[in-house]
């Protein structure tokens, strides 16, 4: 899938860059490039729809001259000149940062986990096969079921940095990945479900998520009518159905930039209560086999393990080199300095601020959901939610809808719901009676990185509006 | 490796072409020797920027260019597709894509129906929307002077914590060959600004965003007054902080231009594209002809908006585009489509294709989109019969759920309609709904409809769209 020298000539091709660069006698430069290879498969209407596969891939440049940075991209080395060009021409009227250097090189130790040789020899062939393998199981498990649409893909990514301040490094990282949308039309009535996983070492050919995704579109037909006045309840929601909401607003919440600008609802709450005293927020830049870790973050910074909320107190928070020499020059903070949390999009964006894999735990025992569900005796379970980019990451507010819901009394489900909205602010929602399931999931996120969740039980601060 | 070709004007070819057209062509003709029986390439070359300000400094101004390009090939009733940016590897993939789609048409069952395309008219000629005023020929001051009067106008409180101004501009140059004979160069360009503005009243933190953008060059931008674009942003952030929270429950609701855009982007759009509807994933399937919403209500869907931030002059199969009727009067008339799903259906193509980038495959897509005009002044006289409602303005965004027919939208801001008169401010303002239900429950709407701010649309790819339509009332409405 990749060719066996992506990373000698995306290498190479960096330091093309870096000689036009010292040529030029700029001050600090920082050259990236990505080159990625996969193969894909989409599904619809229960059948395969395509097979499709191909490369992309770039440069970026940041040149940094007296604290100001100027930005560009390219594809192919011929128009590097042009670039650099346009870097400095931005760089010159760009404000200049007081302390804002590039970072220097730092030894950083390999992440395990993050590259599967087996993925690499994973062919068009072998994920049509896959393809079938999944539309055979959902058939199996309910004969009315359909995969209406998703897919499957494998890909294979090779990255390198090389600056001026002599960070040098590359590597490759490998990822396969799955989402599908079943769906169960029948007595007329539709219902679905899109459940998915992804990893950086090749998957089971029939991950357990395609089981969740016929299971979740079976359980929500048949709705029963509920009480529709809108009401605080207590509510259960899924790895799933949480993780959309956690991660528009927590990862932002907790970026050292916006704490010190009063633009996070935490701001001014260093050392202070704002989870449930049980709960911590660790960001691993390091898990192995972390879906965002790496060896060195976005700018070349190693990464590492740090907890931003320790038994529900505030403790740390998100910080790159720019946004940290920024805050400290504007005079909202004494001192910061990166914590090896720059991310980036792709070449194609300078570094920004955000978390890698970012776990929510409690000191306290987990529970399963039957013990869950216990606690909770009346309530609703809610395994997904539509809207949760609409929440507000500023004030922590959101209003969503479900219709992946199911109602529980006496600590037992009675069935589901066809719709609701669910509004709240999940700040305060997190901030005291929070008890978290026993079976860690691994999801994406609507910022940076992915999130680590399991099913959380929110006992106050939620309302639910049956349709 | 895969970056070759470049995609900067100097690099371009003097035939102004970035495909080498000879050898596309036997491309083309080795990939129906092979046993396509269609195939195409289309390249998309994009010279766009981006700047940003926080504060009334420059954070960042990112130039930038790429290209890519798609080789589709349709083989014994089925898709393989290869996308890459090294155009000049291109012709090397024929062989394998071919197979590819082999491949999957070897394990389609014999109940399953091969793909088959819809005629269309076969076109070689170029079509260039120009701008008035080309914005790659904007420099960085000229923008960063745009996106200080909006600051400056947007910052003009102390309550106001923070303002991030941002523009990007794109330059879009399409190519398009295929083995029928289509050869078809199109280019066109936007352009957007839009601010974010963060308000704090003591412990209370709330934010607001605005956009002003749509098909074109700086002329775009420059027809928008940014200082009262800001100006608008600041009043709206600060009426915020002293909103209560929405109340819950069913209740009559006022849409503004901007969420009635949205609404019926999510609510009616989304389930009219005709790949979803075969797919088995549309709440309308099987019911074109007939009544699904209140005979006041009309929908198109039209790229030929000149404006629109969903504008484009060819779709990327090669299609002209054209409008198309989604609603007539209430009654479901069409579904956007693309020339599979054309085929599938047995109807007319609509040029309904479109592609995020030259790096992926046309799906069925929205363009501009909005409900007709109907019969009421104003808004005040869509207020005058509500005892107790809301009046939502301006749009968070929105999603759907097009095969159960749900859909949710949020409102930048909101205010209580009590006795026919607007009385406090509100936030968080979500509503959600039935499209089967609540197309028949809009009961109103003024007579301007117009195109709203500019939007993105994601479908697993994320292309630019315009929404809008008069001020709305919706009978009964889940609010949030």
């Amino acid at each position: 899938m990749l060719p066996d020298d992506a990373v000698d000539r995306i290498t190479e091709g960096c330091r093309t860059i870096g000689k036009i660069c010292q040529t030029q006698g700029i001050q600090q430069w920082e050259i990236v490039a990505t080159q990625s290879y996969g193969h894909s498969i989409d599904i619809e209407a229960g059948k395969i729809a395509l097979a499709a596969g191909g490369g992309e891939g770039g440069y970026g440049i940041r040149v940094v001259e007296d604290g100001r940075f100027g930005y560009a991209y390219l594809v192919d080395l011929g128009s590097a000149d042009y670039a650099l060009k346009q870097a400095r021409d931005i760089a010159k009227v760009s404000p200049s940062v007081k302390g804002f250097v590039l970072p220097s090189e730092q030894t950083a130790k390999k992440v395990g986990g993050l590259f599967d040789k087996n993925i690499l020899s994973i062919g068009p062939e072998d994920l049509l096969e896959q393809a079938d393998a999944i539309l055979s199981e959902v058939a199996s498990l309910d004969q009315r079921a359909v995969v209406t649409g998703g897919g499957l893909g494998v890909g294979a990514s090779a990255t390198a940095i090389l600056s001026s301040e002599g960070i040098e490094s590359s590597g490759v990282t490998t990822s396969h990945g799955m989402g599908i949308q079943v769906s169960i039309d029948a007595d007329d009535e539709l219902t679905s479900s899109y459940e998915g996983d992804s990893s950086c070492q090749r998957l089971p050919n029939v991950p357990d998520c395609i089981a969740v995704a016929v299971d979740w579109a079976q359980k929500t037909r048949g709705p029963i009518e509920v009480n529709t006045e809108a009401h605080d309840t207590p509510v259960l929601m899924t790895s799933e159905g949480f993780s959309p909401l956690f991660s528009m607003v927590v990862p932002t919440a907790i970026r050292g930039d916006r704490l010190v600008r009063n633009e996070s609802f935490w701001s001014g709450k260093q050392g202070e209560l704002v989870l449930a005293g049980d709960l911590s927020l660790i960001d691993d830049g390091r898990m192995e086999g972390g879906r965002s870790a790496s060896s060195r973050d976005g700018e070349g910074v190693p990464t590492r393990r740090q907890t931003l909320v320790e038994n529900g107190r505030l403790v740390g928070s998100l910080w790159s080199t720019r946004d940290a020499a920024q805050q400290v020059a504007e005079g909202r903070i004494d001192h910061a300095e990166t914590n090896g949390c720059a991310v980036r999009g792709s070449h194609q964006s300078p570094p920004g601020t955000g978390c890698a894999d970012l776990q929510m735990v409690s000191s306290l025992k987990s529970s399963s959901q039957d013990a869950l569900l216990e606690r909770m005796q009346e309530g609703y379970i809610v395994h997904s939610v539509m809207g949760a980019h609409t929440a507000n990451p500023t004030s922590g507010d959101f209003s969503v809808t479900s219709s992946t819901l199911l109602r529980v009394e006496g600590g037992e489900i009675l069935g589901p719901v066809k719709q609701a909205g669910l509004s709240g602010n999940l700040a305060k929602a997190l901030s005291k009676d929070v008890h978290l399931g026993n079976d860690v999931r691994i999801q994406g996120s609507y910022s940076s990185g992915n999130m680590h969740l399991p099913d959380v039980l929110l006992m106050q601060g939620l309302r639910i509006n049956p349709a | 490796m895969v970056m070759s070709a470049s995609p900067t004007d100097e690099h371009r070819p003097s035939t102004g072409r970035y495909l080498d057209q000879s050898k596309i062509q036997a491309a083309l003709d080795q990939a129906q020797d092979l046993g396509a029986s269609y195939a195409e390439v289309r390249l998309m070359a994009i010279t766009d920027s981006s700047v940003a300000l926080r504060d009334a400094k420059l954070e960042r101004a990112i130039p930038g260019q790429e290209v890519g390009v798609t080789l589709r090939i349709l083989a014994d009733g089925a898709w393989g597709v290869h996308s890459t940016t090294d155009l000049i590897s291109l012709p090397s993939q024929i062989e394998s894509t071919v197979r590819l789609a082999k491949a999957v048409a070897a394990r389609r069952s014999s109940k399953d129906r091969p793909v088959q395309l819809a005629e269309v008219p076969i076109l070689e000629d170029e079509i260039h929307w120009k701008p008035k005023q080309d914005v790659r020929n904007t420099d960085l001051q000229t923008k960063i002077d745009h996106l200080n009067t909006l600051h400056n106008s947007a910052a003009d409180d102390d309550r106001i914590i923070s303002v991030t101004c941002g523009w990007s501009d794109e330059h879009l140059h399409t190519e398009l060959m295929t083995s029928e004979g289509m050869n078809r160069v199109w280019s066109f360009q936007r352009s957007l600004i839009n601010a974010s503005v963060t308000g704090r009243d003591g412990g209370e933190v709330v934010s607001y965003r605005t956009r002003h953008g749509g098909e074109g060059g700086l002329e775009v931008i420059e027809a928008c007054d940014l200082g009262q674009l800001g100006e608008s942003a600041r009043i709206a952030t600060l009426r915020l902080l002293k909103a209560e929270r929405a109340p819950s429950g069913k209740l009559p609701l006022i849409a503004d231009r901007d969420l009635t855009g949205v609404y019926i982007h999510e609510a009616l759009g989304h389930p009219c594209e005709a790949d979803l509807v075969a797919a088995g994933d549309s709440c309308l399937a099987g019911k074109l002809g007939q009544t699904i919403g209140n005979e006041i209500v009309s929908v198109v869907d039209d790229p030929t908006i000149r404006g629109g931030y969903g504008a484009h002059p060819i779709d990327d199969e090669g299609l002209d585009t054209r409008e198309k009727n989604l609603i007539q009067n209430g009654v479901l008339t069409e579904y956007l489509n693309h020339r599979e799903s054309a085929h599938h259906f047995g109807i007319t193509p609509n040029a309904g294709a479109r592609a995020q980038d030259g790096l992926h495959h046309p799906l069925v897509r929205m363009s501009n989109t909005l409900i007709k005009g109907g019969t009421h002044n104003d808004v005040d006289e869509l207020m005058e019969d509500i005892q107790y409602g809301v009046f939502a303005c301006g749009s968070r965004g929105g999603q759907v759920d097009t095969g159960r027919g749900s859909f949710q939208f949020a409102a930048q801001e909101a205010w209580l309609i009590e006795n026919g008169e607007i009385t406090r401010p509100l936030k968080d303002v979500s509503v959600s709904g039935l499209t089967l239900q609540i197309l028949k429950d809009v009961d109103g709407l003024t007579r301007d409809a117009r195109l709203a701010a500019p939007g993105f649309c994601g479908k697993g790819q994320t292309v630019p769209v315009g929404d809008g339509g008069p001020i709305m009332r919706i009978s009964q409405a889940l609010v949030g």
